[in-house]
């Protein structure tokens, strides 16, 4: 971490340096890109998160970077500009393509414009939205943003703005255009059975080759992070399950870790072995419907159904112990809402040899298929430094050799106490994508085996107070979900409301990886490939 | 021509195996609930999440206090709480539960409430039938008409009651 | 005493009675009229029951019960789809070529129409019974490609636009195919009219007859035509998932119903040609041993509907079975199927039928 100093320190030698939960380090806005493509020559090749913030006198953003070899270290950049009317920021977007759409969803939120940006437009809201509503002197009048009545047309979303910062200091204003002219357009979503929720996608063909794909968010936005700075910390905990809500459990974990490392709170180790169970059943559910859905965009709607039929039986654990299915809302700050329901050992004992056997069935039916094997084979191929840049973490970085399992990484609740293996396939192919996700269905019921036996007797939840207030402060917890790493990040002022969420959405990097791994196949496969990716849209809408 | 052959039998078996493996599930017993014939045998989860409720005694009386905390915690405003002022027999006047009136429309099933609620006057029940005509009635009052409040018990008797 | 035929000849003496010899086109007509409205009566009961069928077929596939809310076990379902189908409003859609909008689903019906006229479904019960009928069948049943080409062009759409491509592409090639299979086993019947080839296999199908070549010929047949139903792993040109619903995207109400109702009729004319050619049509099963005598007679005493409609059923439970088992092609992957797969083995096999009508048989 020295060297990192350092090394800023050489660039930027009035950057600040703070030793908080990472290192971090303030550098000026001007400086920002040299600092940012020493790091990248450095190894810091992987952008995790780009969070925009309003301090109040100025606006900046906070970039969080991790390295894909040395994978434990990760470094806080700052920057900010005071300027309220035009804020710009030089554009990362070329040094880590994942900052391509944070920095959309930055300038949506906050307003600031990135220099040298192809694309700036606004990624959830409309296009004519008035203000920016994460600004703290944002105006919410309905009478501001009224509901249109007439149609409209998406033309709008055609021409994308930018802007260029000359050597001389001349702004140059630039519209591109988003497909070229004459270009087959086929609309895909936001209703359509393959998009997996409400997303749109814009896409060019050459016949039934695709040219491009323009993913079009904000659909299903419900200002999750800005509904989050009004409410206290408990409150906060039941928007978590509704990001991902294939992953609730492990969202929830996510933002409970948080709070607790934030308060300095002991949880006992029973919550945390439970946490952990509940965890890998998430995660099996949740890849037990990946896998169906992948099936079912393929055609066969029977597998998808036996799918769901084997998710059913995590959903009746669930709903025994934590009382919903979905939603289980069982993680509290502090702990679990209640202990486990006496039924649940036997249950989840008697699931795992069941799931094992029904893995076999699985591949049987559709694994060997070699009309299945003949679609998945040779398409959609995401190379290990495109998933990097991309931030295309979870089941797919993995099978593209990016090893980005953050329960091996940064250990957190039980993780450190259990073996396992962190499934890493080379290729990046659609199969790879497929086959991995019914791996990782057996490491998790390997995990969930060595703890099942070991339940701690030591209580399920930690004296908390009644309300609770967090010391000032930036925390920032990783966890991995179903769909990759997924990251909390608050920013206190002290009070019982948070001064800032984010939530780092690993399904958004999923989506923005679509464009790279569909050009030149065909529509069918941007159907596979978007499935093998598994993206949930609420949770890269938010 | 070998191997075309040979990629052409064991694609066959392979093909074979699938319908055997399909064959298996469809003389296996169906899944499927049977929801309305099943009604009232059909045994939800007893922390099942269904629908809020105030429990009452055989004197129709409930323990809310009218306090306001499950209000205040609640995300969604749900819960609505009205309180009336009473004049006690010996002059004092005291604020007391009027209505308790819960939009299960906008509750998210998050349980704050139930957790926070300093008297367990509230508490799930595993109904799930919510289907209604019009968005009015999901708002339900809670507590029954001319319930009122129960007596405290002594301290200790509440606290025993409390560990149970 | 269970034949149709009775039934058959008990209409035609009663009309020639009552009618004086002079007016004999009277008695024509009347009979004419009669088997068209017969038919088109077990045209659309048929689907009812195919529809039927599938559903629940598919359903216990996948663990579920399916239909079971109208009437018993859901025996009303279909009827019940039928009124709501007829009572739908065609909704009229704006920038389309109407006419070619229109006719689009009758092209496709009639197609369908035209090929289950032929077919012959008991002892004398059949429509036309043509010198050239395997021809025929294979022309008109490719009517059907006209129509939905049409509805997929008249809709001013581009998922239709790319179903219907793709819809010709997979017909035309899968027609080769089937033809060709076919003609394998015209070879060994030495007729195309398909009164003569079900007489050939009085004492045994034909698919006993002559059992490499004809084995082969009949999975070339299925899988080809199941491709040319547009159903199973070979249903791109209505891949739910990638265009919503394909060709018949903007139909709605009865237009819809057409399509729908062509569908699993032409199901049901694929499994019942198979069944015509390969297994006999309604010969029962025979077998040509002396020892075998009283099993022969137990299953002449089986009526010879009901032998068709059994056969074909399984047949049509085999093409459910594969439906509802395998996951869709891809566009290059169904005509690489064809071209490089079943064509070659297809021509190889009527060679090898050839061969085998020289020199074994």
């Amino acid at each position: 971490m020295e060297k990192i100093k350092k090394l800023i320190l050489s660039i930027v030698p009035d950057a600040v340096a703070e030793e908080a939960q990472y290192p971090t380090f303030t550098v000026d806005a001007s400086k920002i890109r040299s600092v940012a493509e020493k790091l990248k020559e450095k190894g810091f090749d992987y952008l995790i998160c780009l969070t925009g913030m309003d301090y109040g006198d100025s606006l900046g953003c906070i970039y969080h970077i991790s390295s894909s070899t040395d994978k434990t270290s990760v470094i806080v950049l700052k920057t900010s500009t005071s300027d309220r009317q035009n804020p710009a920021i030089p554009s990362v977007h070329d040094i880590w393509a994942s900052a391509n759409l944070y920095e959309r969803e930055v300038y949506d939120f906050f307003g600031i414009t990135f220099i040298d940006h192809p694309d700036m437009r606004r990624l959830f809201l409309r296009q004519d939205w008035n203000g920016y509503p994460f600004r703290k002197d944002y105006d919410a009048n309905p009478e501001l943003n009224p509901v249109p009545m007439e149609n409209q047309t998406i033309a709008e979303m055609e021409n994308m703005p930018s802007i260029t910062l000359k050597s001389d200091g001349t702004v140059i204003k630039k519209e591109n255009a988003l497909f070229e002219k004459g270009d087959y357009v086929v609309n895909i979503g936001p209703q359509h059975p393959a998009t997996h929720g409400v997303l749109h996608l814009r896409v060019s063909l050459d016949g039934e080759i695709i040219k491009k794909v323009d993913p079009n968010f904000g659909y299903i936005h419900r200002g999750i992070e800005k509904m989050c700075e009004s409410m206290t910390y408990p409150q906060m905990l039941h928007l978590t399950d509704r990001l991902d809500y294939l992953s609730g459990t492990m969202n929830r974990h996510a933002m409970c870790l948080c709070v607790e490392k934030a308060m300095g709170l002991e949880v006992p180790q029973r919550a945390q072995y439970v946490r952990c169970i509940f965890d890998e059943l998430t995660r099996i559910a949740s890849h037990l419907l990946g896998w169906g859905c992948m099936c079912m965009d393929m055609g066969s709607i029977t597998a998808f159904i036996y799918g769901m039929r084997d998710r059913e039986k995590i959903m009746d654990i669930f709903e025994e112990t934590g009382g919903g299915r979905l939603m289980v809302n069982y993680s509290v700050i502090g702990g679990l809402a209640e202990d486990v329901h006496p039924n649940f050992v036997n249950r989840v004992k008697e699931f795992i040899p069941y799931m094992r056997k029904m893995i076999k069935e699985y591949h049987i039916l559709f694994t060997g298929n070699p009309i299945a094997k003949g679609r998945m084979k040779d398409i959609g191929f995401l190379s290990k430094e495109t998933a990097v840049s991309l931030g295309v973490t979870g089941p797919s970085g993995r099978a593209s050799g990016f090893a980005c399992d953050v329960r091996k990484i940064e250990p957190y609740a039980a993780y450190d106490k259990v073996q396992f293996e962190e499934v890493i396939r080379e290729k990046g192919g659609t199969f790879d994508r497929y086959i991995i996700r019914l791996d990782e269905i057996e490491q998790s019921l390997r995990i969930i085996e060595q703890l099942i036996d070991k339940l701690p007797d030591d209580g399920f939840r930690a004296k908390v107070p009644a309300i609770i207030k967090l010391p000032a402060g930036e925390y920032y917890q990783r966890v991995e979900n179903a769909r990759g790493d997924f990251g909390v990040y608050i920013k206190s002022d002290g009070g019982k409301n948070p001064y800032r969420v984010k939530f780092r959405s690993p399904c958004m990097t999923l989506i923005s990886a679509l464009d790279p791994l569909c050009q030149k196949e065909k529509i069918a496969d941007l159907i596979m490939i978007g499935a093998s990716l598994d993206y949930v849209i609420p949770c890269a809408d938010r | 021509m070998i191997n075309y052959i040979k990629d052409l039998v064991s694609g066959i078996w392979a093909l074979l195996q699938g319908m055997y493996i399909t064959m298996l599930n469809f003389c296996r017993p169906k899944i499927t609930e049977q929801y309305p014939e099943n009604r009232g045998k059909k045994v939800m989860f007893e922390r099942f999440r269904g629908e809020l409720v105030m429990e009452h005694n055989e004197n129709n009386e409930h323990k809310c206090s009218g306090c306001g905390i499950c209000q205040m915690n609640c995300p969604n405003n749900t819960i609505k709480i009205i309180t009336k002022q009473v004049t006690l027999e010996d002059g004092k006047t005291k604020k007391v539960l009027d209505q308790y009136l819960y939009d299960i429309g906008s509750c998210t099933f998050c349980s704050l409430c139930t957790q926070s609620c300093p008297q367990k006057a509230i508490s799930w029940t595993t109904n799930f039938e919510h289907a209604v005509f019009t968005r009015s009635k999901l708002v339900k009052q809670l507590n029954k008409p001319g319930s009122k409040v129960a007596e405290k018990k002594a301290p200790a008797a509440a606290k025993a009651e409390g560990a149970n | 005493m269970l034949e149709l035929i009775g039934i058959r000849d008990w209409i035609h003496n009663s009309l020639t009675e009552l009618i004086s010899e002079d007016c004999s086109w009277v008695v024509s007509l009347i009979e004419y009229v009669l088997i068209g409205v017969a038919f088109l009566a077990v045209y659309a009961v048929l689907a009812l029951i195919l529809i039927y069928v599938e559903r629940k077929v598919c359903a216990f596939f996948q663990c579920r019960l399916g239909p079971n809310r109208v009437g018993p076990w859901g025996l009303m379902q279909s009827i019940a789809d039928m009124f709501k189908i007829l009572l739908k409003e065609i909704i009229r859609i704006n920038n389309t070529d109407q006419f070619l909008f229109k006719v689009a689903p009758f092209i496709v019906l009639v197609g369908s129409f035209c090929t289950f006229g032929a077919l012959h479904f008991a002892k004398g019960i059949h429509g036309v019974d043509f010198n050239v009928g395997i021809f025929y069948i294979l022309a008109i049943s490719s009517l059907g490609v006209v129509g939905i080409l049409l509805a997929g062009w008249a809709s001013n759409n581009k998922y239709t636009l790319i179903g219907a491509m793709r819809c010709g592409a997979q017909l035309v090639s899968y027609e080769l195919s089937a033809g060709l299979s076919l003609l394998t086993m015209v070879m060994l019947a030495g007729s195309m009219q398909l009164s003569e080839i079900i007489n050939v296999q009085e004492k045994s199908w034909l698919l006993f007859q002559a059992p490499i070549p004809a084995l082969i010929a009949f999975v070339i047949y299925l899988i080809a035509g199941h491709a040319e139903t547009n159903r199973g792993p070979f249903d791109l040109p209505e891949a739910e998932s990638e265009l919503t619903a394909g060709y018949h995207t903007e139909y709605s109400g009865i237009q819809f119903g057409f399509f729908y109702l062509a569908e699993y009729l032409n199901m049901f004319i694929i499994a019942a040609i198979a069944a015509t050619v390969f297994l006999g049509g309604w010969q029962p099963l025979q077998i040509n041993a002396e020892w075998a005598e009283d099993f022969n007679n137990v299953m002449n005493y089986i009526p010879t509907w009901l032998w068709f409609f059994g056969k074909t059923f399984a047949l049509v439970f085999l093409s459910l079975w594969v439906r509802w088992t395998f996951p869709r092609l891809r566009i290059d992957q169904l005509l690489k199927l064809e071209w490089k797969i079943l064509m070659p083995i297809s021509l190889f096999n009527m060679l090898l039928m050839a061969v085998w009508i020289i020199w074994i048989k």
